[in-house]
């Protein structure tokens, strides 16, 4: 193909950036299709999502930014002002260290091992009573935590560290992937909606009210139920069902620029609706789109966490719902059990709502950070 | 001065902040007769408003704060007060209205609630009688159908009729002294003559005091008996009207009355004052107009000009008298 | 102008609102029909389980269910049964659905009440004192807690709550009993800690949105013009400024309803063992009961409508510029 010839069909669907989305898409889609009706599997349901989202990420978010690098090191530097959100970043730094390099040093978390079972963590110590069949009485026995287990084990003998490891990756791989799928689809529907007005904006938006009058985690809980749990699965339900906040909230910050003079200018020199709306649009409400998915993390981990903890997560992920779940149904023997997936839980969900907050600070022009 | 109801001595409003000490007010000092139209010019930030506040002790208190002077209202020094005086004082014997009606009503309740809210405030009358009140205020500004429109909500009115709103709830307890800050700075040109007529209107059947603030220097000469010019947070000049604008001694005030555009002259370029007006956490020594007076001497640089009484009323603060 | 302006905006918002049940309806029924099992496969499971001959109870099902007419057939049985009170049969506990619900629906709405007015009352009252003194010590504590109540997640808080008070401390019991009374002092007792966990993260929101709402109308004018009036300081904010601030909260605060109570109700249900709602639908998932799993969610659905559409209503009375536009 000529070079006049690519630029031409560029031109038609708005960029060369879109030209380049599309031939990957397909690529995925084939691959795909390949993959469910042809041969044997290509790859992983997860990898499938992690590679629509980093083609998107890589073209409409990674080269945006290094093209803006100068913008990018100004806010950088008005975020790291705020204490909390350089804690929180910290935090999300040691928690990735954690999920990537944890597995090497700790065991199976699902490795069972009955031998060693209700061990509670170094430096606690729990008693536990023994009937002993040929005295027909009960002795206690005094039991410490040892550094092979320094969380403690809980009643089938798995290792919790490894354990809350395991889940460290889960809660961030669901988060990731979620919060994409979830913030990219509610930027388009808004983006959309609020540029094409009309008949479009109407049934868009009626359709994001439908949506959003269901409780979201009742409506997760309902479609996880119907179609059975799955990791990648489950992802995907927590994308397709989270999106109308940030729908609402990119619509009406875009309804605001659409008058503005830039794309009237923009207008005026020819550039078609698809180009407006993705090389104009899109980059005004980066911003925004930046806050809103990093608070929007917190909720998507919970939600994954809350279906773990009744039951309807992937059974074969240890995610920390289900080191809860499991912590709750024996409360009173192994205690730890139930406190450190909460605490973990506890300090993602902060961290990832001061570096929201930071970055909502550094965003705003009239704050001075 | 005879007959003075307000007399302020001195005053200094200091705004405490992360970049500096912001001297908003720095030292003025004026009376304002019983009766009198008093009219406190200047340009934005010069200190007018802040004066105005000062007197009814409603600055932003972290972090704005009086430091020193006195306002001395019928004997009373205001500016040490206590909380509780102070507030029966607001609305009843000295009234302040504000620049932008819009913002200055409150959106969720109708005028004649927020009108009817002061009287039952102040004074000791039923509901019934508060109400009737409120309406005749509003029939005193001119509002036509004065009831209708105590039904209303402030978005529900132009920005005339917002205006004489505010200037009929003022009124609602007979104040001694109406506190008007730039009343007709955000208004359109035919809006601004009808305020000034309600003003004058004012000052001749209710023989009320008024302290009108504004930049503008024709609205000074239509309404002002009395003219103090402040510059950067000092007065600079005060005189009888007619006198300051025939007669004006101070070079800032000579500048301003120069860059009025006169439609009678021929003229190639508008008259400016060289320079900007000094920032107030960084104040110029000596004179704060010296870097820019073109009749600076060096004393000017080295202290505060004191007051020098020209002509009968007419103090000017410059070294050169 | 006005009189009849609020009436055909009620009836605007209604006709809006039967458009949504319809829409939360539909969305429903395709979400159940393009699953993997249909109902019926699911029920045949359980009762193949149970002992009883598949290939008699397929027809009776068919038929009952209607899975043997065409997809728009049943789509009209579907809103029609739903209409008519007939919400299905719920065979893990042998009970029509909406005998089911009507047993159990009690149990969340105290649950929900309790915890709603626990979180308005303390979360706002906070909210506006962070506000009026900004940067005091209590701000900065009220704050810091109310990002902690936001971040907890609200079933490791029961769970906690459960370790510490009813298992190390022994105060309460670690399930509901629903043998008490509910209308009795012992029932109030047994909702501290359920209300408890779920009002927490609920006030922990209240606060912080009170406190901004506040603040972006502290810095108004018209507090200015208040005070400058004389009015007492407590009337100023009580008054003047708190209606104003009303505005936008009731929003946020019906927005949170949807995305947050809910969801949290049923986990606290769940871990506290309170028969509601939502721990009938937790069942039930697990017992493959499909009708009262559908129920519960559009049960849940349709209070939301309801309670937007009243907060819609509430807000258009609440605020007169949009009344008077």
């Amino acid at each position: 193909m000529t070079k006049k010839g690519i630029k031409h069909l560029a031109g038609k669907v708005g960029g060369i950036k879109n030209l380049i989305l599309i031939l990957l898409a397909t690529l995925w889609g084939l691959t795909l299709l390949a993959d469910i009706f042809v041969v044997e599997k290509i790859f992983d349901p997860l990898g499938y999502l992690y590679i629509a989202l980093g083609i998107v990420a890589l073209l409409y978010v990674v080269q945006p930014l290094y093209a803006s690098r100068r913008l990018v090191q100004y806010y950088w530097q008005r975020v790291k002002r705020n204490r909390l959100a350089v804690l929180g970043l910290a935090f999300i730094l040691f928690l990735i260290l954690l999920a990537v390099f944890g597995p090497l040093f700790t065991t199976d978390p699902t490795a069972a091992n009955f031998e060693q079972k209700n061990l509670p963590p170094v430096g606690f110590t729990t008693e536990e009573s023994i009937y002993n069949p040929q005295t027909a009485q009960f002795t206690t026995k005094t039991i410490s935590g040892t550094w092979e287990h320094p969380l403690g084990t809980d009643n089938k003998g798995r290792d919790l560290l490894a354990m809350i490891i395991s889940g460290a990756g889960v809660s961030l791989q669901v988060g990731l992937l979620a919060t994409g799928i979830a913030i990219a689809l509610g930027t388009l529907i808004g983006v959309v909606s609020a540029y094409l007005g009309g008949k479009v904006d109407n049934i868009l938006m009626r359709f994001t009210d439908i949506m959003m009058t269901f409780p979201f985690f009742l409506l997760l809980v309902f479609i996880v139920f119907i179609f059975g749990p799955n990791l990648a699965f489950i992802v995907l339900v927590i994308g397709l069902t989270g999106w109308t906040g940030t729908a609402r909230l990119i619509r009406s910050e875009t309804l605001s620029l659409r008058t503005r003079e830039f794309i009237l200018a923009a207008k005026a020199l020819g550039a078609s609706d698809g180009r407006i709306i993705l090389a104009h649009l899109v980059p005004n409400v980066v911003s925004l789109i930046v806050v809103i998915a990093t608070l929007s993390i917190p909720g998507v981990i919970m939600a994954e966490a809350a279906l773990s903890f009744i039951g309807l997560g992937d059974p074969a992920v240890t995610s920390w719902g289900m080191v809860l779940r499991a912590g709750q149904q024996s409360l009173d023997t192994t205690w730890w059990v139930a406190v450190a997936p909460g605490i973990m839980l506890f300090f993602t969900v902060l961290a990832f709502n001061f570096v929201g907050d930071g970055l909502r600070d550094a965003f705003d022009p009239r704050s001075s950070v | 001065m005879e007959g003075a109801i307000l007399k302020i001595r001195n005053l200094r409003t200091y705004f405490f902040t992360r970049r500096g000490i912001v001297k908003a007010v720095d030292g003025v000092t004026f009376d304002l007769v019983k009766g009198e139209c008093l009219c406190l010019v200047g340009e934005s930030g010069c200190g007018k408003t802040v004066t105005a506040l000062s007197i009814l002790g409603l600055i932003d208190s972290p972090p704005g704060r009086i430091v020193g002077g006195e306002i001395f209202y019928h004997n009373m020094d205001l500016a040490k007060c206590s909380a509780e005086k102070l507030r029966h004082i607001r609305g009843k014997e000295i009234a302040m209205i504000f620049q932008d009606a819009q913002s200055a009503l409150n959106p969720v309740f109708t005028i004649g609630d927020q009108i009817v809210e002061q009287i039952k405030l102040h004074l000791e009358v039923s509901h019934r009688e508060a109400r009737d009140k409120a309406i005749s205020r509003l029939k005193e500004v001119g509002i036509p159908s004065p009831e209708e429109v105590a039904n209303y909500y402030p978005h529900q009115l132009s920005g005339g009729m917002k205006q004489r709103a505010m200037i009929a709830m003022s009124l609602s307890c007979d104040p001694r002294l109406l506190i008007a800050d730039e009343p007709t700075t955000a208004v359109d040109v035919t809006i601004k003559a009808q305020i000034i007529d309600i003003f004058h209107q004012l000052k001749e059947t209710r023989k009320m005091s008024l302290l009108f603030i504004t930049h503008e220097l024709g609205i000074v000469s239509e309404i002002g008996d009395r003219i103090v010019v402040m510059y950067a947070g000092r007065v600079a000049e005060t005189a009888v009207g007619s006198e300051l604008l025939n007669n004006p001694k101070h070079p800032y005030t000579s500048g301003l009355i120069k860059c009025l555009p006169d439609i009678t002259q021929e003229r190639e370029r508008l008259e400016s004052i060289p320079g900007t007006v000094p920032s107030l956490i960084d104040l110029p020594s000596g004179c704060l107009f010296h870097p820019r007076c073109d009749k600076a001497i060096a004393i000017c640089r080295e202290k505060q000009p004191p007051p020098v009484i020209v002509n009968h009323g007419h103090t000017v603060f410059c070294h050169r008298y | 102008m006005g009189k009849t302006w609020l009436r055909d905006y009620i009836i605007k918002r209604l006709f809006y609102a039967i458009i949504i049940a319809w829409g939360i309806l539909t969305v429903t029924f395709i979400l159940v029909r393009i699953g993997p099992t249909s109902p019926a496969d699911k029920y045949l499971t359980n009762l193949a389980a149970r002992g009883e001959e598949p290939a008699q109870v397929i027809a009776a099902i068919e038929a009952r269910y209607g899975l043997d007419k065409p997809i728009h057939e049943q789509y009209i049985s579907y809103i029609g049964n739903l209409a008519r009170g007939d919400w299905g049969w719920s065979f893990s506990t042998s009970m029509p659905v909406i005998e089911l619900i009507k047993t159990h629906w009690i149990y969340s709405f105290q649950l929900i009440l309790f915890s709603t007015i626990l979180a308005a009352l303390v979360g706002i009252l906070i909210g506006i004192y962070s506000a009026v003194r900004q940067y005091s010590k209590t701000d900065y504590i009220a704050t810091f807690f109310s990002f902690i109540g936001i971040s907890i997640p609200n079933f490791w808080l029961g769970v906690m709550l459960i370790l510490l008070f009813a298992v190390q401390l022994g105060l309460f019991k670690t399930y509901y009993d629903t043998g008490i009374p509910l209308l009795s002092l012992a029932n109030l007792k047994q909702l501290i800690l359920p209300v408890v966990t779920l009002g927490t993260g609920m006030m922990a929101g209240y606060t912080r949105y009170t406190r901004s709402a506040m603040l972006d109308n502290l810095r108004k004018e018209f507090v200015r013009t208040a005070r400058a009036k004389g009015l007492p300081e407590r009337v100023v904010i009580g008054k003047h400024v708190f209606r104003n601030a009303i505005l936008p909260l009731v929003t946020i605060i019906m927005f949170d309803l949807g995305s947050i109570v809910f969801g949290g109700a049923y986990l606290t249900e769940i871990v506290f063992g309170i028969p509601g709602l939502g721990r009938i639908s937790f069942n039930a998932i697990f017992a493959d009961d499909y009708a009262v799993v559908v129920a519960v969610t559009l049960i849940s659905a349709f209070l939301i409508l309801l309670i937007n559409l009243t907060t819609d209503i509430a807000y258009a009375y609440l605020d007169p510029r949009i009344r008077y536009d």
